[in-house]
């Protein structure tokens, strides 16, 4: 069921940006050669902690084609400032700090295998990397801190600046009334879960060229990023250039899933090394195997959950407490267990929430953002639910809807202070259960039981906090204008890779303005030209940048009817628009074009309304009324589990999700399916595996595995369309498929092998070598 | 990752590439389809100062039959063996084989020659020879010379080529009627490395099963022969109790883990592999 | 003996133009495509034949470009994803079905998709689903799940074994 508003919202128009992509005539950072461009390559430890004994990098210096070789020594120095703005300034608190140790290069010893030692910047990425071999490294290799518990507890640290590898922690509080609720509730039931270290793996490595020109005094970065602006503040302030000086510029982006929403260490040194070269464009393009064993790390998180149950299924309380490994160098040092616990309830009326949290660095690439950052609380509480229903020995469905959040309880203010509203989680489960048909399932489970095959079923269900509109994300910006031909441009803040903004919101300003969609050009990803807006990342665009669309379009629209009117001595009230030409309600020959209405706006001004500025541009932001847009989801899938080798084959894929107003409903599906794609992968194949020494283990695509098309399903997608609160009704949605889909198959598979007598299993990957060890050990 | 600096050679004979390779020695190593050796250039892992280059060779990429046997030139590409009507009904084994190896791009470059030569014991083909007995001709400075499959893996990367060989053609040969033929294996994604593999072949003389092949990969350092195994087969006949026949062959191996699977999972999986592969094939050869 | 090594000049027929380049043997087709001949729409994903997204066709054969040296292939034909579109300059069949189905979202991948593609509905024109997914796995995509790109491959194809509407 899907709604269209006006010509084009809730239309699946194709993309504008596809007859570029299809031909390969994008325009990719790599793809744009400036003559003169230098090319760097870095020089990386290949130990995980040690003190750097011996650099010597003269005889790479000294290799034809090498233009100059950087160290931590001539680089670090020149720090001004190095942090990220959505985490804001280091703040002194009591010790604790948000952020790891800033370096660009080692600063004499080394952290992590991948740790960036030296750059070269040479007239070829070849001979960059021959003058790399070239560079003499010996390092006193020390025992790496691993683990979670184990780096917590680990007295050897990872940065010798802290007083222990905890960063920031919140214990878990003892409150006498809650331990007597636990100790009186009539099922009290405790687990431990534990993801898969995984990374974000967009198809476009990362990768930027930054030309300083020491005499022009301006800094040009162009850029794979989530957002253009990010990285001209954080080059400001590393270089102390100040934003004026510094433009940023992304044309077509290769993904991101949040690896390029921060500057990386890599980035960063980039910038400082160019800045210090200051003659030549220096051009970084990362490949496959830094991107896989030295970009970001995310998702290696455990945690233990404590749910108070009566014997109905009702959730009396819980406790749930969070650890998630940072690495090395993480851009910031971990909040995403705050936000995590902030959301936990998830859809569920659960009355108390007493939660802990650490984050700990450990001799591992740093975390940041991906897709879905805090979902660690659906991953952990879904596969919760079935665990305490089997205990109960409630069917997992049932347990769900008799603590589901219902239309009567809304508004909802959960046991952590947010106040949910606009969510349709009872419809959500109910429209997913019935698209996979539970009921014939069961029957057919019970068949194929009994023909020697294993079929199971899970669901998972989420709400997620989408659009964060307040602290330094509080808003987006839109400018509006109009040229003297009466077609418009709109520049955004906004950070396109993948999103198919350029069509979706083209598509909010023609609904509203009452234009063509070919007459509106969408503008972003340069700071010469687009206003300050935080990028694309956590699904904030529809709401927040289309928010401002649409406030900008109608500010544009009102003003056009005031020229109009004037024009043709209506009242506004009494006109409409169609395909730019406003004409009178049922006289359509008084009517005038856009175009001559622009024409006189910027070329006759006299003859506008009295009182009226000459002009047509409309400078404005948008700021959501609530500080999340709540969006929600239920997934449900149907899998078959081959009991002799631990294959997993996913038979049926369902989501049934509510982003409210849908721009662009074929964009929808594609976000879902490849979000769910990837939490498929972060349960049946993706690990980043680590050795006792701290080596990373799959720094290639042999080993560190993405799915391919025949290991994902065709999915199958019901649409809910309930408004939000914000201008449009949208909400966010681009996250969720990552957010549901790693529990639904969790748990689809744990129903499997539960009809043989395994216990669950709870430790990510669910690999094939897990579930038959699983099995073995059942003695089933 | 771009590869270091080599010299580059395309000889028109083998005979000038064999010079090469004697000139150059363990710092030359030739090229074929170069799916594997160019990734292992391209990350550095593999130094080479010479390449030898032997795309621009005639002669080395026919298909043919001759005694008794499908002559398989070493530069015949993957998908072209793939394809081939005489490979599928003269060397079924091989034809099964193919479509696992990686990817349809991988296999129009990939050679039959190039994966046998790169040993690598989770590959389909070095299986398939040494389970079919297969002949390999190798080539030196000195001419050719035939080895037999069993003497040509020697371990992980390492076969009976000396260093101034290359392989020129291998010999499968071919089975009778009433015989049938399987591949089954388990990998992670499709087109991945097996996790473990068998290819089986069994001739019928009615329920005597008069000639019997099981070939393991994956699950050592080379491929496998699973000997007991066969033998089992040969004296059970088509009704035996292949689990048992399949256990036997778990059991002759010791594969060793890694991230993608442990080693007691190759071993007991191998079980059941072999156990579907051989039902597959004894259903073939009957029908 | 001298360790100089000298540059080799190949003659390439790229998308119907020919083009002398001369190189180190070293230089990867990918590089000569995207450094030489500015034909920029093949990409660079892994540089180890893995994810797809330099397929090109070699002689009409899809071929991983990152895993050739531009020295082994004088007097080749190639032809990139900037040859794909028809002779008019109109999408293909493969590239319009992916844009009806929304088959791309970042597009990093989709070169290597249309080209992979392209070649494989040419020599197989009436694939089920099941091989149109392994024709696909070949190519990996971290933005679609595959779907839309599935669903074009539905529709570019002649089709009527394989179930699933395209959009």
């Amino acid at each position: 069921m899907t709604t269209t508003v006006g010509r084009y919202i809730g239309q699946s128009v194709k993309r504008r940006e596809d007859p570029r992509l299809l031909t390969g005539h994008g325009r990719y950072v790599d793809d744009v050669q400036v003559p003169g461009t230098l090319h760097l390559a870095f020089v990386r430890s290949n130990v995980a902690r040690g003190t750097i004994t011996k650099l010597d990098v003269s005889a790479a210096r000294d290799l034809p084609g090498v233009e100059a070789v950087y160290t931590g020594a001539d680089l670090n120095p020149d720090i001004k400032q190095m942090w990220a703005t959505m985490t804001g300034p280091p703040i002194e608190m009591g010790g604790q700090t948000a952020y790891p140790p800033v370096s660009l290069l080692a600063p004499g010893d080394v952290r992590y295998v991948g740790d960036p030692i030296a750059v070269i910047i040479a007239t070829s990425r070849y001979i960059a990397e021959d003058a790399a071999d070239l560079v003499e490294v010996e390092i006193e290799a020390k025992q790496a801190v691993l683990g979670l518990r184990e780096a917590m507890a680990n007295p050897e640290l990872v940065h010798l600046e802290t007083e222990s590898n905890v960063s920031v922690a919140m214990p878990m509080p003892e409150i006498p009334e809650i331990e007597a609720l636990f100790a009186s509730a009539p099922h009290v039931i405790t687990r431990t879960f534990r993801g898969a270290r995984a990374t974000n793996v967009p198809m476009e490595p990362r990768g930027l060229t930054v030309h300083y020109d020491r005499y022009r005094g301006e800094m040009e970065i162009r850029a794979a990023t989530q957002s253009v602006h990010e990285i001209k503040a954080f080059a400001a302030r590393l270089t102390g250039l100040g934003e004026s000086h510094v433009r940023v510029v992304a044309d077509d982006v290769g993904g991101g899933f949040g690896q390029k929403m921060m500057v990386l260490r890599e980035e960063a040194a980039v910038i400082a090394a160019a800045f210090k070269l200051g003659t030549a464009p220096v051009k970084w393009i990362e490949d496959r195997r830094e991107n896989l064993m030295a970009s970001n790390q995310a998702r290696s998180e455990e945690g233990t959950l404590t749910f108070a149950v009566d014997d109905d299924g009702h959730i009396l309380a819980v406790k749930c407490d969070f650890i998630e490994e940072i690495g090395a160098y993480p851009p910031s040092a971990g909040a995403t267990a705050m936000l995590a616990i902030g959301v936990f309830t998830g859809p569920y009326k659960i009355p108390v929430l007493i939660p802990g949290c650490a984050a700990v660095y450990t001799n591992t690439v740093g975390k940041s953002a991906y897709r879905g950052p805090w979902a660690l609380e659906t991953f952990f509480r879904e596969q919760m639910m079935d665990h305490v229903a089997h205990e109960l020995g409630m069917d997992p469905i049932e347990l769900r809807r008799v603590n589901l959040i219902g239309p009567g309880d809304l508004p909802y203010t959960t046991a952590t202070q947010m106040v949910l509203d606009h969510i349709t989680p009872t419809e959500t489960l109910d429209q997913a259960v019935d698209m996979i048909g539970v009921t014939a399932f069961r029957a057919e489970q019970v068949d194929a039981k009994a023909h020697g095959r294993l079929l199971g079923l899970g669901v998972a269900g989420y709400v997620e906090p989408s659009a964060i509109a307040f602290g330094v994300l509080n808003s987006d910006p839109a400018v509006l204008t109009m040229d003297a031909s009466g077609k418009v441009q709109i520049r955004l803040g906004t950070g396109s890779h993948g999103h198919s903004i350029e069509t979706t919101i083209a598509q909010i300003v023609a609904t509203h303005l009452g234009c063509d969609i070919d007459d509106v050009a969408v503008i972003q990803g340069d700071t010469a030209t687009s206003p300050l807006g935080p990028g694309t990342g956590g699904s904030r665009t529809a709401v927040i940048a289309g928010g401002a669309a649409q406030t900008a379009s109608l500010i544009l629209r009102d003003k056009l009817l005031t020229i109009a009117a004037h024009f043709l001595e209506a009242n506004p009230d009494d006109l409409e628009i169609n395909n730019s030409v406003v004409s009178v309600k049922g006289t359509p020959q008084a009517a005038v074009p856009f175009a001559q209405l622009a024409m006189t706006a910027h070329m006759a001004p006299d003859m506008l309304p009295a009182g009226m500025g000459p002009g047509l541009e409309v400078v404005t932001r948008y700021q959501p009324p609530t500080p999340f847009t709540w969006s929600n989801a239920t997934h449900a899938c149907i899998v078959e589990v081959d009991r002799e080798t631990g294959m997993v084959d996913i038979k049926r894929y369902v989501v049934s999700e509510d982003c409210g107003q849908m721009i662009n409903p074929m964009v929808v599906e594609g976000q879902i399916a490849g979000g769910v794609a990837q939490g498929i992968g972060g349960v049946l194949f993706e690990e980043m595996p680590y050795d006792d020494a701290g080596n990373p283990l799959a720094t290639t695509f042999l080993d560190y595995l993405i799915p391919s098309a025949p290991e994902i399903p065709d999915f199958e997608y019901g649409h809910i369309e309930s408004m939000s609160g914000a201008l449009g009704g949208y909400k966010g949605m681009g996250e969720g498929g990552a957010i549901a889909s790693p529990p639904a198959l969790a748990n689809a598979i744990n129903d499997a092998l539960a009809q043989i007598g395994v216990p669950p299993l709870t430790v990510f990957p669910f690999g094939p070598s897990q579930i038959v060890a699983a099995i073995t050990a059942a003695h089933v | 990752m771009k590869p270091s600096k080599f010299h580059y050679y395309a000889p028109a004979t083998v005979g000038e590439a064999v010079l090469l390779l004697a000139e150059h020695g363990d710092d030359a190593k030739v090229l074929a389809g170069g799916q594997s050796l160019v990734p292992l250039m391209s990350l550095r892992l593999s130094s080479v100062g010479h390449l030898v280059d032997l795309n621009r060779i005639a002669g080395l990429d026919t298909i043919g039959r001759s005694n008794g046997h499908l002559r398989i030139g070493a530069l015949v590409r993957q998908s072209a063996a793939e394809h081939s009507a005489i490979v599928v009904t003269e060397a079924p084994l091989v034809a099964k084989a193919l479509p696992h190896i990686g990817h349809f791009q991988i296999r129009n470059r990939g050679t039959v020659g190039g994966s046998i030569a790169h040993a690598d014991p989770a590959s389909e083909l070095p299986a398939v020879a040494l389970a079919l007995d297969a002949m390999l001709e190798a080539t030196g400075p000195n001419g050719a010379r035939r080895i037999a499959s069993t003497d040509f893996f020697h371990g992980q990367w390492q076969t009976a080529l000396a260093g101034d060989e290359m392989l020129t053609a291998i010999d499968f040969p071919v089975w009778g009627a009433h015989s049938g033929f399987a591949v089954e294996e388990v990998a992670r994604r499709h087109g991945d490395f097996a996790l473990c593999g068998a290819v089986c072949g069994v001739q019928l003389d009615g329920e005597r099963i008069s000639r019997a092949t099981i070939g393991l990969f994956g699950v050592g350092s080379t491929p496998i022969r699973a000997t007991l195994a066969e033998q089992a087969l040969l004296a059970g006949g088509a009704g035996t109790d292949l689990t048992a026949v399949a256990n036997e062959a778990a059991a002759s191996i010791d594969p060793s883990g890694d991230i993608h699977a442990s080693g007691a999972y190759r071993k007991q999986v191998t079980a059941v592999v072999v156990r579907r592969a051989l039902t597959k094939a004894i259903e073939e050869a009957r029908s | 003996m001298s360790d100089t090594i000298s540059d080799v000049t190949v003659s390439l027929t790229v998308n119907g133009r020919r083009h002398t380049v001369t190189c180190e043997p070293r230089k990867l087709l990918t590089d000569v495509l995207r450094d030489d001949l500015l034909l920029t729409g093949t990409h660079v994903g892994c540089e180890h034949g893995a994810c797809g997204a330099c397929t090109v066709l070699l002689d009409g054969a899809a071929v991983r470009s990152c895993l050739l040296f531009a020295a082994q292939l004088d007097g080749a034909t190639l032809t990139t994803v900037e040859g794909m579109a028809n002779a008019d300059g109109s999408l293909n069949d493969v590239q319009q079905a992916m844009q009806d189905n929304h088959g791309l979202q970042c597009g990093f991948c989709t070169p290597g998709v249309v080209v992979s593609l392209t070649a494989y509905l040419r020599d197989h024109p009436d694939p089920t689903d099941d091989e149109i997914r392994i024709a696909l796995s070949g190519n990996l995509c971290r933005c679609t799940g595959y779907q839309g790109i599935v669903n074009a491959a539905r529709q570019a194809a002649v089709n009527p074994r394989a179930k699933g509407v395209a959009r």
